[in-house]
């Protein structure tokens, strides 16, 4: 085959095109880049603060750093950080983003929609508040920090550290609440820990991007269950037993009478006896497990029907039932007066090494 | 013409022609050829041999039923020289009137079958084909042992004659593609064929083309296997390996030694060479689109580890890529010029330079060394030098490709490279056809 002038020419305007017109000359390598992981916003006033913790690496080992910078909007500080920094500062990595308690009780609509508006941010980013201060939490960050500042990330992370007692909600979730008429959130709350780098103590109640509540850790392990999380291998503690939950379905419907919302929620558990106290029988564990675990969910919707902050999302099995003028009132309306049937079932799968009584 | 004063004059500007006059049933003749090509004394002894048998017959020297050799009735010049250069010997009475042509004792020129030396056999016949045409059709013969074998020989080019064989099964193979190939072999071209371009150049197949119309192997086991699922195979004089025509992509993942395996196992290893392939052609462009283009899609911990190992290196990673992918390069390359009692000191020298001296002198990052060395053990994952060499060309065109638009540029150079291999076809075969003896094509 003879490669005709034409053709010749075609080829060379075709490699002369794709080499001026590729742009690759902005491309900046991963070592020109920093990459947060951690981000926290605080709010003095009027105008926002910034922490970044940029885990800085060389061939030999990783060390962190803190840029933090204030200004009026998130964009206009990420600005400047870019602007002082050696580095292109590049969020894609950016896996945790911390408010500082203020600034949720004050509203996080104006930050959530600027995170999911840049588009260098990703939209799985992890949430979190910190009950105290931010700059203690990111001091104990860098000062325990032993490989490359990932700790933060690894806490929530579900192959890592994390355990079922710890809500994990995206910045998407927490969008998506901001303009729902049935759906709200809950974020997890950490503080910097005595011997441990982090503590988590439960999680606040986000109500329209605003937080109105707290609920504990053990109220976060059932919202866990009743959003459908894997919470294997939590251990539950009684008066007379341990156990540890193996598997877990929940079924529910709900029924719309008269104005009156009422739900059905049946758990289903499968758990593993790992210690008793004295000597229960099966049907005293399973009847303990049953009452403790209703009597918590109980208090824990009470509380969220008293704020009108539907965390649990129970709305969702309404939509079908009311008009959307209704849904618009769902959270004054209905969902405080909602009835709620909760059972849990229980299976001992296996008793451990332990003799039971029958 | 006068034959005997021809030779007188021709001997004297090429010394390698005897002219030996001797007796050969009472008859004074010359017997002429070349010293390099014939064995002089055994020659003798066999000729008056068959001299004494025919007078025993009652018949004469030049007859044509003597059974000494084939009588040439007024050879042209062109004639004789080229019976001369075919290694025959020739007899002339003194007056030069008449002339016979016959076989006589040969040297012998070429080496002895030995193992193959760029495909390694670890399960089957280990005897590989030498440059000597008829041991190789021989050998195709003893692994071939059907009444189905057929055999045609031509002889190519003009100045040169380079007698070239070509072999196919009767009833495998497809009548198509043997017409074809045939036709072409027929049209005996005047140009000769020195070398495999000019091969492709008379059968009329693309100059440019960055995979070969032919897989070549060394093994009578794969030609005999060939032929017998109904592909034609060539052997040229003096080559030393089989052409196998069509060449398709399986070609580079299944040999028929897998066969002697276990399935299980003869699909593992194919599999294994399809992962070669994928790895030695997409790891450099993959590396290139993760570091400089779309770092978002590694992990943070090894998207870190990456930057760490990088911290200091001058150049931009498709620079740093191509520095140490043309050193690799370089030491293929010599490595097949280099005398074998150096070959190790190269390879200690390149490994220390390529795998310590490079990073700690921040030329390139560790994490590329990895890469690269992965990439190129998996290149020779394939089956055949010719196909590796082919694939070593592809994964430039995904490097540069990945720096310009990192992952995607990634997988528009795979569409790109999957289009050109779709394309390609060999006497209407296409490349990627799946093939069975038998079945239909095109």
């Amino acid at each position: 085959m003879r490669i005709s002038a034409r053709r010749l020419v075609l080829f060379a305007v075709v490699l002369a095109g794709t080499l001026a017109l590729s742009g690759c000359w902005d491309i900046k390598d991963i070592n020109h880049r920093s990459l947060p992981v951690v981000m926290g916003v605080k709010q003095i006033d009027d105008t926002y603060k910034v922490l970044l913790l940029i885990p800085d690496a060389t061939p030999s080992r990783t060390d962190v750093k803190i840029i933090s910078q204030s200004g009026s909007t998130i964009d206009e500080i990420l600005d400047k950080i870019d602007r002082n920094m050696e580095n292109k500062v590049d969020l894609l990595h950016l896996k945790v983003i911390i408010f500082e308690r203020s600034v949720a009780e004050k509203g996080l609509s104006q930050s959530v929609e600027s995170f999911m508006r840049a588009r260098d941010i990703s939209n799985k980013t992890l949430t979190a508040i910190s009950v105290g201060a931010l700059e203690p939490l990111f001091d104990k960050l860098t000062s325990s920090s032993t490989s490359d500042g990932t700790e933060m990330y690894d806490f929530f992370e579900k192959n890592a550290g994390w355990s079922p007692e710890v809500v994990q909600t995206r910045i998407w979730e927490v969008f998506r609440s901001m303009d729902s008429f049935t759906r709200d959130v809950v974020i997890p709350t950490i503080q910097p820990g005595l011997s441990t780098t982090i503590e988590s103590n439960g999680a606040a109640v986000i109500k329209n991007g605003r937080m109105v509540g707290v609920i504990d850790s053990d109220e976060s392990l059932l919202y866990n269950l009743f959003k459908g999380t894997g919470t294997q291998g939590k251990i539950e503690v009684m008066n007379h037993a341990t156990v540890k939950i193996v598997a877990d379905r929940l079924t529910r419907s709900s029924e719309l009478k008269e104005g009156q919302a009422t739900m059905k929620g049946r758990l289903h558990l499968k758990v593993t006896v790992l210690e008793t106290v004295g000597a229960p029988t099966e049907a005293e564990i399973k009847q303990e497990i049953d009452e403790q675990l209703s009597a918590r969910f109980q208090s824990m919707l009470r509380a969220a029907q008293a704020k009108e902050a539907d965390i649990l999302g129970i709305g969702q099995y309404f939509r079908d039932k009311l008009s959307r003028e209704n849904l618009r009132q769902w959270r004054t309306k209905y969902y405080p007066f909602m009835k709620i049937e909760f059972k849990v079932h229980v299976i001992i799968q296996d008793e451990g090494l332990l003799k039971m009584k029958r | 013409m006068k034959l005997p004063a021809f030779l007188e004059s021709r001997q004297a500007k090429d010394s390698d022609l005897f002219l030996h006059s001797l007796f050969l049933a009472g008859e004074s003749v010359y017997l002429a050829g070349y010293t390099s090509l014939i064995d002089l004394p055994q020659s003798i002894v066999m000729l008056r041999q068959l001299a004494l048998n025919a007078a025993g017959a009652g018949k004469a020297l030049f007859d044509r039923d003597s059974g000494v050799g084939t009588p040439m009735r007024e050879p042209s010049e062109q004639e004789v020289l080229d019976a001369l250069a075919a290694g025959d010997a020739l007899i002339c009475s003194q007056s030069g009137d008449r002339c016979l042509r016959l076989i006589p004792v040969g040297r012998t020129l070429s080496r002895a079958l030995e193992s193959p030396t760029t495909e390694n056999v670890l399960r089957g016949a280990i005897s590989a084909f030498n440059e000597d045409l008829d041991t190789n059709v021989g050998l195709i013969k003893k692994h071939l042992p059907s009444d189905t074998l057929r055999i045609r020989s031509y002889s190519l080019g003009q100045s040169q004659r380079r007698k070239t064989v070509l072999l196919y099964a009767e009833g495998k193979i497809r009548e198509q593609l043997l017409q074809s190939i045939v036709q072409k072999l027929e049209t005996l071209p005047d140009v000769d064929i020195p070398d495999l371009q000019a091969l492709s150049d008379f059968f009329g197949f693309p100059k440019w083309a960055l995979i070969t119309r032919y897989n070549t192997s060394e093994l009578p086991q794969e030609a005999a296997f060939a032929l017998e699922h109904g592909k034609a195979v060539l052997l040229l004089d003096r080559f030393p390996f089989a052409l196998v025509l069509p060449s398709l992509l399986s070609d580079m993942f299944v040999s028929q030694n897998d066969r002697n395996f276990p399935a299980i196992i003869m699909f593992s290893f194919r599999l294994l060479r399809v992962l070669g392939v994928l790895v030695n052609v997409l790891l450099p462009g993959l590396y290139v689109a993760l570091v400089s283009v779309n770092p978002e899609v590694l992990r943070i911990e090894i998207a870190l580890s990456i930057a760490g190992s990088r911290e200091g290196v001058p150049y931009p990673a498709l620079v740093e890529t191509l520095l140490l992918l043309l050193i690799l390069e370089l030491t293929l390359e010599s490595a097949i010029r280099l005398p074998t009692t150096i070959g190790p000191t190269i390879t200690m020298v390149g490994g220390i330079i390529l795998g310590q001296a490079v990073v700690q002198a921040k030329l390139v990052s560790n994490v590329l060394i990895i890469i690269l060395a992965a990439s190129t053990i998996a290149n020779f994952t394939v089956i055949g030098f010719q196909n590796a060499t082919a694939l070593r060309l592809g994964k430039y065109l995904l490097l540069v490709l990945s720096a310009m638009f990192g992952v995607l540029g990634l997988f528009v150079g795979i569409v790109v490279i999957c289009a050109y291999i779709g394309h390609v076809n060999t006497f209407g075969v296409p490349y990627l056809s799946r093939w069975k003896a038998g079945r239909r094509y095109g």
